[in-house]
């Protein structure tokens, strides 16, 4: 490994391992990506601070439709510029280990755009509207979509789903778990 | 009431002094909701794990309750600008509605727009006035052993340690845990406990170190990954379940060899020698003879030509039934009964594939069930797994864009249409149900006309092969005839049939089912009409008149052999045929599309990975590997080899020949039941005709390991039959009337029990339904109230207020 190595030591490596889902070696590799996205700054400082848009040329997020949420969750900052640190995390959430309940939690955040705990329908719309990308649906089709998708699981009745009632729907959706990773 | 913090050696003092007046708060003021959960404080009262899980969101209820108690007290710090105006910021404050990240999320900078932010920033500043350095305090309630209860020893902590991964929170506040667990006093462990907890760490580490070398070697993995990021997981599944199913077969593989073919190999067979002075003609040894010396007559010209034909010496290989004996096989003084051990292998063999299948599918069939019943999230998990996470090439972008665009129209047609089924006028209803029905019966009469073809060509080969002056050219085309038109036919029809179902007016989703469906019965149908060929060669009984074989069927000495030969060489045309079109039709179909720039070609030539059309390629490989396992042992072995070379063809028909598909999304898990349902449909299909001749057909006299029986069936008897007489006997018992009849009646006592369970939950979850929704308007109910009064008491105390300083600052 050598050169590779260099940048961190053993222990800072051990406790990476203990503390995501990653092993040593991944967490090099996790390292070597984020290294690839600016090589001039990580190169002089191994935890630099990345802005926003240099995260987002990562090749999965930058074809995400919710790749900007998804910097801003895990960016210590909240602002969406994220460290190395900030970016192990996220390829921790986003690895094959992770259990679904990890993952269940972060996507409720990243799908929670005005950040008040429950996914109301203007969150649901925006989620829609991100999905379907280019193509449009009209006004009628998404209230029908909203209102399906609340009469699934709005259990409570109060217009919104909240966390409980999202990670019942993770639950029952079997195919999430397979969907929400990111290959290193 | 012992407070959690109160309990660690790091007591802040204030939040120890909001404690008691928190508790007198209770007798006061009894209509705050919240005073009394207040009070409550997680730890006292559960034990356990059941602590650890709830406490992050105890947390959250006791800070609601210190905003209450702020409220009524003039004093004590309190700040306007945090208080809720609007019941819905009530609403976030509820256990229900928390999860862990509200709780445990931290604040960068003092934000007074949200209430919870706002609290934990006092808090902070409470526990800093107290010279401590503890930022992640909440989590660190949760993390932190409650010492009073029991002392923390080093497995303990391990166990938290290992928990703070699942953590939403940032790497330094992880890092901070970590530290504040290690430094925090431990006990020692010792004796076996020490030595179980060593054992159990060791473990872990073995198992990161399987997980590293794991990923190393796994086979396929990078092409799966490209997969999954240029198309998505659901093809890349398709994949896997090749890769799934070659591994069945190699491990089916390495029984037979290793009961089978292996013993053959290397024990030496006695078969008895034919002498005419003290046997029949008829009699085993002769007939056995008879063949041997057939098959060194037939001398084909090449070896080339005999390979081709599968004929000659490779008769007399480990590669067909005919070449097993009939006689134990010794080895000094082993002893090994090859008719008995080839039976029950291969009876457990199948038996294991069986279960194989059931086991990798019964999630997903269940899930099935349960969908089919409605009880399934269709929107909601439509839009919250509706994107592949792991996709990053444009165009795969583009094309998922499209799908779910494409599905989500199709979840909101699908009403409409159903709306508009209701209403078709009467004339309507005759058009579409007239030309589902003309339709029906053109797919059967092109069913028919296969069918026909096929057997005609088959008949016209064999009649013809009798006679023997042909060219060896001539010779190979008649051999090879029957195998070309099926494959000829399986190549053909189906694209007819893909265009009769689109002017059938399906939903594509049916659409999609009805091709499959069809695809795969054509294919049986036409591997039928090659059993049934062969059937009336071998169904005749043997005349008074016939040596070894009927003469008036014209069976052919092992037809045993001869059946295994003629599947042998569908799999061979079948796989050629899919390599050719493959590299040689759909390769230039993709160039094309690409570089001339004109519509005509970009119709005709783009192409999208269909996974049903590729479904059914793979299917059948393993139909004929199942059909023809008995009279070929090696084909499993064979059939993994082909299933891994179908891999790579595969894999070059989706990256290279199509497009991302745009039209139909696939998904993951639901795509997988189907595979192994399709799977489990051929299973059956091909153990039908296996289990039918074994029962019925006669095994030939003069080559394989079952010469001489009666059946193929009745060495299962026999063998019984030498069975211990206490298991004969015991068998009897359990299947005479006297047991099974009771066994029978509580079979479905049980079954009519569980039937009657799953109403009456059914009947819960109803009720359930209706309580939690009066619940939430409950809530939404009382919340308003909420609000309103603590409006109300905000105005009347806001004089006091300005008077006081709060008590953080002057502690």
């Amino acid at each position: 490994m050598g050169q590779k190595c260099s940048q961190f030591t053993e222990e800072e490596l051990q406790d990476y391992q203990d503390l995501t889902y990653f092993t040593k070696k991944e967490v090099l590799q996790v390292h070597q990506k984020f290294k690839n996205l600016a090589p001039e700054r990580v190169g002089h400082n191994r935890n630099a601070k990345l802005p926003m848009n240099k995260v987002l040329q990562y090749p999965e997020l930058r074809v995400n439709p919710f790749g900007d949420r998804i910097c801003k969750i895990f960016s210590s900052s909240h602002d969406g510029d994220c460290t190395f640190e900030d970016f192990l995390d996220m390829m921790s959430v986003f690895s094959e280990t992770a259990p679904t309940a990890v993952k269940a939690e972060h996507a409720f955040r990243i799908f929670d755009f005005d950040g008040d705990d429950m996914l109301g329908v203007a969150d649901l719309r925006e989620v829609i509207d991100r999905l379907i990308g280019p193509h449009r649906l009209t006004d009628s089709e998404m209230a029908y979509l909203v209102q399906n998708m609340l009469a699934e699981a709005d259990l409570d009745d109060d217009g919104a789903l909240s966390f409980a009632e999202f990670e019942h729907v993770i639950d029952k959706s079997p195919d999430f778990s397979s969907v929400f990773k990111i290959h290193l | 009431m012992v407070h959690r913090q109160g309990t660690g050696t790091n007591l802040p003092l204030v939040q120890m002094i909001r404690n008691l007046k928190d508790k007198a708060e209770n007798s006061s003021f009894s209509l705050n909701p919240f005073a009394e959960r207040a009070a409550w404080s997680p730890g006292t009262e559960m034990s356990g794990g059941e602590r650890k899980k709830r406490t992050p969101r105890g947390t959250g209820w006791e800070e609601a309750g210190g905003e209450f108690y702020q409220e009524s007290y003039p004093g004590a710090e309190l700040d306007l600008e945090a208080l809720p105006r609007d019941p819905h910021y009530f609403a976030t404050l509820l256990p229900s509605k928390q999860n862990r990240a509200a709780t445990t999320r931290k604040p960068s900078k003092v934000d007074n727009k949200a209430t919870y932010r706002r609290r934990t920033s006092t808090r902070q500043r409470n526990t800093n006035t107290m010279g401590q350095n503890t930022i992640p305090n909440d989590i660190q309630v949760a993390m932190m052993p409650d010492l009073s209860e029991n002392l923390a020893n080093e497995e303990t902590t391990w166990e938290e340690m290992m928990l703070i991964k699942a953590m939403p929170v940032t790497m330094a506040q992880k890092k901070e845990i970590k530290a504040k667990l290690l430094s925090a006093d431990t006990f020692r462990m010792q004796g076996m406990r020490r030595l179980k907890w060593r054992r159990r760490k060791l473990w872990e580490y073995l198992k990161v170190r399987w997980k590293e070398f794991h990923t190393r070697i796994e086979l396929w993995r990078s092409s799966f990954q490209k997969m999954d990021g240029r198309f998505g997981p659901a093809i890349t599944s398709f994949f896997t379940f090749i890769k799934w199913l070659m591994l069945l077969n190699i491990v089916v593989a390495l029984i037979i060899s290793s009961f089978i073919i292996l013993p053959t190999a290397v024990m030496e067979e006695r078969e008895e020698e034919c002498l005419p002075t003290n046997q029949t003609s008829t009699s085993i040894p002769c007939c056995s003879q008879l063949y041997m010396e057939h098959n060194s007559s037939l001398a084909a010209p090449s070896a080339v030509f005999e390979v081709l034909q599968g004929s000659g010496w490779l008769d007399r290989t480990l590669l067909f039934y005919g070449y097993y004996t009939y006689t134990p096989l010794i080895n000094g003084s082993i002893y090994y009964d090859l008719p008995v051990a080839y039976v029950f292998t291969f009876m457990s063999v199948f038996l294991l594939c069986f279960f194989t299948i059931l086991k990798s599918g019964s999630v997903g069939f269940k899930e099935r069930l349960i969908e089919s019943e409605g009880q399934y999230y269709k929107f909601c998990s439509l839009v919250f797994s509706g994107w592949d996470f792991c996709l990053h090439s444009d165009k795969g972008t583009s094309a998922k864009h499209k799908a779910l665009f494409l599905e989500m129209k199709e979840h909101i047609e699908q009403e409409r249409r159903e709306d508009d089924k209701k209403n078709r006028s009467r004339d309507e209803c005759c058009r579409t149900l007239l030309t589902r029905l003309s339709m029906k019966i053109l797919v059967k009469l092109i069913f028919a006309a296969a069918s026909s073809l096929i057997y005609f060509t088959i008949q016209f080969a064999y009649t013809e092969l009798q006679t023997d002056d042909y060219t060896d050219e001539y010779r190979l085309l008649l051999e090879y005839m029957p195998a070309l038109s099926i494959v000829g036919v399986n190549l053909v029809v189906p694209n007819i049939l893909h265009y009769l179902v689109t002017l059938e007016g399906y939903s594509p989703l049916n659409t999609q089912r009805m091709v499959l469906l069809r695809n795969l019965l054509l294919r049986f149908s036409t591997i039928c009409v090659l059993l049934v060929s062969i059937h009336s060669l071998v169904g005749c009984s043997i005349g008074p008149n016939d040596a070894c074989v009927s003469h008036s069927c014209r069976t052919p000495l092992c037809w045993e052999t001869f059946a295994a030969q003629q599947i042998l060489k569908i799999v061979v045309v079948d796989f050629l045929a899919q390599i050719g079109i493959t590299f040689f039709i759909n390769f230039p179909r993709m160039l094309l599309a690409r570089h001339v720039r004109c519509k005509l070609t970009k119709v005709m030539c783009l192409q999208e990975f269909d996974i049903f059309k590729h479904l059914v390629d793979v299917v059948y490989i393993q139909f004929l590997v199942w059909l023809s396992s008995f009279i070929m042992p090696l084909m499993p072995a064979l059939g993994a080899l082909l299933l891994f070379v179908l891999f790579y063809v595969k894999k070059f028909a989706c990256m290279v020949n199509s497009m991302p598909s745009s039209t139909t999304l696939y998904r993951v898990r639901k795509s997988t039941s189907l595979y192994l349902l399709v799977l489990l449909g051929t299973f059956f299909a091909a153990m039908g005709p296996v289990i039918f001749a074994a029962v019925t057909l006669e095994p030939s006299r003069s080559c394989g390991p079952l010469r001489g029986q009666r059946t193929y069936a009745s060495l299962v008897e026999s063998t019984y039959r030498s069975f211990p007489t206490w298991i004969q006997n015991g068998a009897t018992i359990i299947t005479s009337s006297t047991v099974a009849f009771p066994t029978l009646v509580f079979l479905w006592l049980l079954f009519y029990y569980y039937y009657i369970l799953t109403r009456e939950n059914r009947q819960m979850v109803i009720v359930l339904k209706k309580q939690l929704v009066l619940e939430g308007h409950d809530k939404q109910f009382l919340l308003n109230r909420l609000s309103a009064f603590i409006k109300q008491h905000q105005e009347r105390h806001k004089p006091a207020r300005s008077i006081d300083p709060p008590i953080a600052n002057s502690a």
